[in-house]
């Protein structure tokens, strides 16, 4: 591998054995990184690289079972699993079927493209397959507690002395130093300390009620993405390899970057907000007819707010002296959001988006996921294809959210790993093991397609 | 030197940057495009942004202004979001415009703009043009639905689209309307992946020496990569329905709640409930048949007794004594902080995670810091950031240093409005 050559791998060439098969064409085809994320953040930064072509190795362990990544439980009961609603954490027609740990919709959303290995990090011929890997890999991946890591050996002192070429990305959720170094912690925490909550909660309700929601998972996930590819140039500019921190909530605050410059700039503390915009009106969500249903509308300018008067058959509204110009709309806003919401209610919600559309007014159906699996937009655009899962059967899944014209249709190319599923290709063709000796790693319990039956 | 440097080492020089080198050319408005383009600016790309002559990018007009007063050279929101780059005037209708925007794609690597789908080829400048020019240029085109598709040219705002691409049917409480994301994350996150997405397609054209041309919509952006909808959409095609607000927001243990100096949230899936319990004092329970399981927990009666010893729990301590305690016990939790909590975190003030960056209108000021942290072998520290460029401000600079304008070009120009 040359420091310029930044497609082709450590073993010189594109990996012909990759089990998931990417298209040489790929702009990240040839690639390989370790991949030691868990639950959602870090899986999500790594899933953008694999769909574009890298060879991603998770590196998994038959006797440690991270709560959250391939479900909550290794061994959930029937009847946890058929209480389970949606919220992600699904699994096939409420199953846990033999292995519920291949059965994850969260795991197997993100999970696609992606080679799974087992082996036990606390034995020396474990550390020995793990150095072998970092030898041959471009990159390691990993977003957990950073004495965890750690403590199996995984520092950049080490695998920066086997591999000087190595881009390691580290995303702790507060630092790799600092107070907070050692503080156990979700996206939704993060999120609180962060502030998000707090603003975007309802304004007449006590803050008990603020939302848990994680927009800071995925934005670390695309933060990790970006991180690798500026790595990989540092590495084309020095011929060295990089460690790189990506702390979770560091990636998170720039998000939340015009309160911050308020707070800096005038002393402004946002608080509450709710579904008021800054200084927007009208700016709200709706109800409509049937149950739960609900359609977003918002005016940016008198053109807008002109149109939605017509729409509405109120075109009395534009000279009212209580609406005339946004200022005052903002002002009475209450008495606005009465007069819109006595037109929505008895109309459907996707109607009432179609109509505003056509009159150039934004307004957005509070869609759930049946009506995301139908949208026409996205049906045109090619946004969902299918993928056969060996113990999770044929669903619909997602493309990659964004696209490119020469490779276009971009997407799963093989089902999420099972368990171990890729063993053999990995200790035989990436870390070079004989047959023998990948079955003495065999018969010392480092290679399974099962959790220990230890493991709840 | 300041403190801050000499703890850091010294300053790095800018031409290790990751994308220094790099020559942007920035046809973005408004937020998640120049939030995109920003973080090619913070890794050491040359960012050239294109505004209007007179009134520039309409951010310069969005709120929060300094001390509250509007102004082009006002807007914390423009300043933050284009920081590090440079700014040139140049009236995009014009034949001349339109030129001076194809001579300056002939030496660059990359072009993004986030107008409406039909504007660029409306301008002479769609794809297949500036291919012509230099086949080698990623264009990376924002949008709020994407270049195809019905909803292409419909109209979107970040409430509109969060509710058709992201998550709000499952935010807030089964008994009120639905929750929007805060402030404008929606938009920010798209820019992100913009930026993401060009620096993987750099690297093809580095092997190829073919450009591309990439499509970044806010809605397949929203529904793919926000709030984990992701795994939500594969859980209704497992069969598991439409999700809801929940209420509780989870299992027993998880939720917030009042503490004696504000509020705490808490997380206790089934793996780690029992630390949760032990951390309240409830830990005998657990042998017991009506707490063992999570089924047996299940019960409405379990809630309820639970409820009876974390709610005074919690109203004993302070946000800082809960974070003691879930630290000894390994439990998952946050307080509800404000901006002013944030900004005197001490976690953020330890990492010097917030940057003074001075500016003509405000002075030095705090700014939030880079994404992520480079550690340099050597230990040296990132060269100083450079503010947002003031309207047109360095519009003879680049005429002249990048595009060999001699003065009397460049005083033409003006004259007739192109710049």
């Amino acid at each position: 591998m040359t420091a310029d050559n930044s497609s082709v791998n450590s073993l010189g060439a594109p990996n012909p054995g990759n089990p998931t098969k990417p298209d040489p064409d790929l702009p990240l085809a040839g690639m390989r990184i370790i991949d030691f994320t868990v639950v959602f953040a870090g899986p999500y930064g790594t899933m953008q690289l694999a769909d574009w072509g890298a060879e991603i190795i998770r590196v998994e362990s038959t006797t440690h079972f991270a709560s959250t990544t391939r479900g909550m439980l290794a061994r959930p009961a029937l009847a946890t699993v058929q209480a389970q609603t949606n919220m992600g954490m699904g699994m096939p027609d409420s199953e846990p079927g033999e292995r519920p740990w291949n059965r994850s919709a969260v795991f197997n959303a993100h999970g696609r493209n992606k080679l799974s290995m087992t082996v036990n990090l606390r034995t020396e011929e474990g550390q020995e397959a793990l150095e072998r890997l970092v030898a041959v890999s471009d990159a390691l991946v990993e977003n957990n507690l950073p004495q965890s890591m750690e403590r199996q050996g995984i520092t950049w002192e080490r695998l920066s002395e086997i591999n000087p070429k190595l881009i390691m990305i580290r995303m702790p959720a507060f630092g790799l130093d600092g107070p907070y170094k050692s503080y156990r912690s979700w996206g939704n925490h993060m999120e609180a300390i962060s502030g998000h909550p707090l603003i975007r909660t309802y304004p007449d309700l006590s803050p008990e009620y603020a939302p848990a929601g994680v927009p800071s998972d995925a934005a670390s996930g695309i933060g990790a993405t970006l991180a690798f590819l500026m790595g990989k140039r540092y590495l084309k500019r020095t011929g060295k390899g990089l460690l790189i921190e990506a702390p979770t909530a560091e990636n998170f605050v720039p998000l939340l970057g015009d309160f911050v410059m308020d707070y800096s700039m005038n002393g402004r503390v946002w608080t509450q907000m709710g579904n008021n915009h800054f200084y927007l009106a009208p700016h709200n969500v709706y109800r409509t007819q049937g149950e739960d249903q609900w359609v977003t509308i918002a005016c940016r300018n008198e053109e807008q707010w002109q149109a939605l008067c017509e729409r509405m058959r109120h075109p009395e509204l534009v000279n009212d002296p209580r609406f005339k110009d946004n200022e005052s709309r903002f002002e009475n806003r209450a008495e606005l959001d009465v007069i819109i919401s006595a037109w929505t209610a008895e109309k459907h919600a996707s109607w009432i988006m179609e109509q505003l559309q056509l009159v150039g007014v934004p307004s957005g159906a509070v869609i759930n996921e049946r009506d995301a699996t139908e949208d026409r937009h996205l049906e045109h655009r090619g946004f969902f294809t299918r993928v056969t899962h060996p113990e999770a059967g044929t669903h619909k899944a997602l493309m990659t959210p964004f696209k490119s014209m020469n490779n276009p249709g971009v997407g799963p190319r093989r089902h999420s790993p099972r368990l171990g599923e890729d063993n053999e290709y990995i200790y035989k063709s990436v870390l070079g093991y004989s047959d023998e000796e990948y079955a003495e790693f065999d018969k010392k319990g480092h290679i399974g397609m099962d959790y220990d039956p230890s493991i709840p | 030197m300041s403190m801050a440097s000499q703890q850091q080492g010294e300053r790095q020089d800018a031409a290790v940057l990751p994308f220094s080198g790099l020559r942007v050319i920035d046809l973005t408005w408004h937020v998640a495009g120049p939030f995109g383009t920003r973080r090619l600016a913070d890794w050491g790309a040359d960012v050239i942004k294109i505004e209007r002559p007179g009134v520039g990018d309409p951010g310069r007009d969005i709120p929060p202004f300094y001390e509250d007063q509007p102004g082009l050279e006002r807007s914390g929101l423009f300043m933050y979001t284009n920081l590090g780059k440079r700014s040139m005037t140049l009236d995009l209708k014009s034949e001349r415009g339109r030129q001076i925007v194809l001579d300056l794609v002939k030496d660059a690597d990359v072009l993004v703009e986030s107008f409406r789908p039909r504007v660029m080829p409306s301008l002479g400048l769609d794809y297949e043009t500036l291919r012509a020019v230099n086949p080698r240029l990623i264009m990376t085109s924002i949008s709020n639905y994407g270049q195809t598709g019905p909803y292409r040219d419909w109209e979107a705002t970040e409430i509109t689209s969060y509710a058709m691409g992201g998550a709000m049917i499952n935010t807030g409480h089964p008994e009120r309307e639905p929750l929007n994301f805060g402030g404008r994350v929606a938009a920010y996150q798209v820019g992100a992946v913009a930026a993401a997405a060009t620096s993987i397609h750099l690297l093809s054209v580095e092997a190829s020496g073919e450009g591309d041309h990439l499509d970044v919509g806010a809605l397949p952006v929203w529904m793919g990569a926000i709030d984990r909808r992701q795994s939500y959409l594969m859980g209704y095609q497992y069969g598991g329905g439409n999700s809801t607000r929940p209420w509780p927001a989870g299992a027993i243990g998880s939720g917030t709640w009042i503490c004696q100096d504000g509020y705490f949230m808490t997380t206790a899936g089934p793996a780690m409930f029992p630390r949760f319990m032990q951390m309240v004092g409830m830990g005998d329970l657990l042998q017991t048949p009506e707490w063992s399981t999570p089924m047996a927990r299940s019960a409405p009666e379990r809630l309820d007794e639970s409820l009876a010893v974390i709610v005074p729990w919690m109203l004993e301590r302070t946000k800082k004594e809960i974070r003691a305690e879930c630290q000894e016990f390994g439990v998952l939790g946050g307080p509800i902080n404000s901006f002013e909590d944030l900004h005197n975190d001490e976690q953020l003030q330890h990492t010097q995670f917030f940057q003074e960056i001075d500016h003509p209108t405000t002075g030095p000021i705090a700014y939030p810091g880079y994404h992520v942290k480079l550690h340099f072998v050597d230990g040296s520290g990132l060269p100083a950031r450079k503010r947002a460029p003031l309207l047109g401000e360095h519009t003879d600079e680049i005429l002249r240093d990048v595009l060999g304008r001699d003065e009397a070009e460049i005083a033409g120009l003006r004259s007739e409005g192109v710049v």
